[in-house]
């Protein structure tokens, strides 16, 4: 399914992020060779010009990179209409054995890119480059993400035949299970889930005002470091226990269907594109969360450590707010039935 | 010191056919609260090495610090709020805006800073005043003279109470009269703590009994530093 819209924005997004990001890489491996800061020599002032010429691409590139999870979403929800079986975004990415390893890569490489733009922010607001070395390794790193992004990108688009039968969402997370490839989330017991989710979200809150009230100096660092490494393990574990809550749990309430447990249909607009807001304020507040423990480790640097402290309780704020905002949207309709006794 | 460079070389084009060597390992040093004046001949180095005390580019090689600050390790965004809170800078064609009033131009170098217009005004009037040129104030700059026209750029340079003033070739196209009457006005920038370099050929400059020091430039390089 090559010759279609979606598959070529998704490709031509590749292509031009694997360019930037691969231009940059030649100055990552300049700096890991020749990075002298103490050096007036002019090769080192060139590095610094080429350095932020690179992290700049870089940067929009990563952006790029980042907007195209929700591209590849909404052109699987769309490539649905055409493949036989497919109801959704599930039939299409389980239509070949790349689509859901692409998203999860898209998935896990988005908190990354967005990592080391936050490396990159942090970096350029000092006037002396503490962070260049870091973030070129890290960009180093993230080259072989993206490669193995492209790659299976480019197979799943390849393998995609209309001709192929595929299971609907209610064969793949449906209770039964079935069309020979399982429920994706057998064994996940309701009950337990909602449990660990609202008791995670209540932990997440607890320690974010912790975390703020130390920062506003009104009582005394006891744990100090601490607070931003247990933040961020919370939300990490609330990521993983929410999507699976999305699936098991909410995603039934919200399609009114018991035995419908989809966490692809709910971004369909007949469902308002509730799943949207939904996985919007989940992302991005987990990646706020995270990135509170992610730049703890240069939290000592006294050329970035007043940056740092001030971005973390701006992260911790909004990851707040943006945890209250995705629970209150994805506990709606399950309230909603529980109030109103299912009417 | 204010001023220190280390073994500083601008080559412009580097690596293109049209490379130009400006300068070649410039060592000097300048303290503050002095009046210096760099004196070469036209196509020396001297308006570069102006440029780069005065943080408009950085050198190709070498150290310069300048207010505390390295140079040559500078980011761009870092340089030019450097550049903004030490550097006044007087032109050669004096670079005044010419359907802006007096006052408007006097107080242009506030406006990215976010100063307020009442503010910026006060400032400026008060340096308008100083200077002679107050009833000038909401004159469009192309109806003034070549003398009110100077001290306009002066009022400029001054307007944000930078530490360095530095002026290129500023006497280029006044008479004896004006070029010796903008000496002293320097003279007395120098004796409120300002450091003043002037780079210029001008008799009238490079004889004048108020500077402290003459650095002379030739083909890129320091030949003189008593």
């Amino acid at each position: 399914m090559f010759l279609n819209p979606w598959s070529l924005n998704l490709t031509l997004c590749a292509v031009i992020v694997l360019f930037l990001v691969g231009t940059a890489a030649k100055t990552a491996v300049r700096v890991l060779l020749y990075w002298d800061p103490s050096s007036d020599s002019n090769r080192q002032i060139r590095l610094e010009a080429e350095t932020w010429l690179s992290a700049t691409l870089v940067e929009y590139a990563l952006l790029i990179q980042v907007l195209t999870l929700l591209l590849f979403v909404i052109a699987a929800d769309r490539f649905s209409q055409m493949i036989s079986g497919a109801m959704c975004a599930t039939g299409t990415l389980t239509a070949n054995a790349y689509g859901i390893p692409d998203l999860l890569i898209k998935l896990v490489g988005s908190f990354l890119y967005g990592f080391w733009i936050l490396f990159h922010r942090i970096d350029i607001s000092s006037e002396r480059y503490p962070l260049v070395r870091f973030k070129f390794i890290f960009l180093l790193g993230l080259v072989p993400v993206i490669l193995v992004d492209m790659v299976l990108q480019t197979l799943f688009l390849a393998n995609l035949k209309p001709d192929i039968i595929t299971s609907c969402c209610s064969v793949v997370f449906g209770d039964e299970g079935g069309g020979g490839r399982g429920n994706l989330l057998t064994g996940s017991d309701p009950q337990a889930t909602l449990i660990a989710f609202y008791g995670l979200a209540g932990a997440i809150i607890m320690t974010g005002i912790c975390f703020l009230w130390q920062t506003l100096g009104k009582v005394r660092r006891l744990v100090t470091g601490g607070l931003s490494g247990i933040f961020s393990l919370e939300w990490a574990g609330f990521l993983v226990v929410s999507l699976a809550a999305i699936t098991t749990v909410f995603s039934s309430y919200i399609y009114a269907m018991p035995y419908h447990h989809c966490p692809f249909c709910i971004i369909k607009s007949e469902y308002g594109c509730i799943g949207i807001f939904i996985y919007a304020a989940l992302l991005a507040g987990a990646f706020f969360g995270l990135s509170v423990g992610v730049v703890e480790p240069f939290a000592g640097m006294d050329d970035v450590a007043q940056t740092i402290r001030r971005y973390r309780r701006g992260a911790v704020l909004l990851s707040l707010v943006l945890l209250i905002i995705f629970t209150g949207l994805s506990s709606y309709h399950l309230l909603l039935y529980r109030l109103t006794g299912g009417a | 010191m204010l001023i220190e460079l280390d073994l500083v070389t601008k080559i412009y084009n580097q690596g293109h056919a049209n490379e130009v060597r400006a300068l070649t390992d410039v060592t000097l040093a300048i303290e503050e609260n002095t009046m210096v004046c760099l004196r070469g001949a036209s196509g020396s180095g001297k308006s570069t090495l102006l440029s780069i005390i005065g943080c408009v580019f950085p050198p190709t090689s070498g150290r310069a610090a300048i207010a505390g600050k390295q140079l040559s390790r500078l980011p761009d965004r870092f340089m030019t709020i450097h550049r903004r809170q030490n550097i006044g800078f007087i032109f050669q064609q004096f670079n005044v805006l010419p359907e802006l009033t007096v006052l408007d131009n006097i107080g242009l170098p506030l406006l990215p800073l976010g100063v307020a217009p009442a503010i910026r005004k006060k400032r400026a009037t008060m340096l308008m005043e100083r200077l002679g040129i107050a009833h000038r104030a909401d004159f469009p700059a192309r109806q003034i003279s070549g003398g009110e026209l100077q001290r306009v750029a002066i009022a400029r340079a001054l307007i944000n109470n930078q530490p360095i003033i530095l002026a290129d070739e500023p006497t280029a196209h006044l008479d004896t009269r004006l070029s010796l009457e903008f000496m002293q006005i320097m003279d007395d920038l120098k004796t409120e703590g300002k450091t003043v370099i002037i780079a210029s050929h001008d008799q009238l400059i490079t004889e004048s009994p108020s500077l402290d020091r003459i650095i002379d430039v030739k083909d890129g390089r320091i030949h003189h530093v008593p």
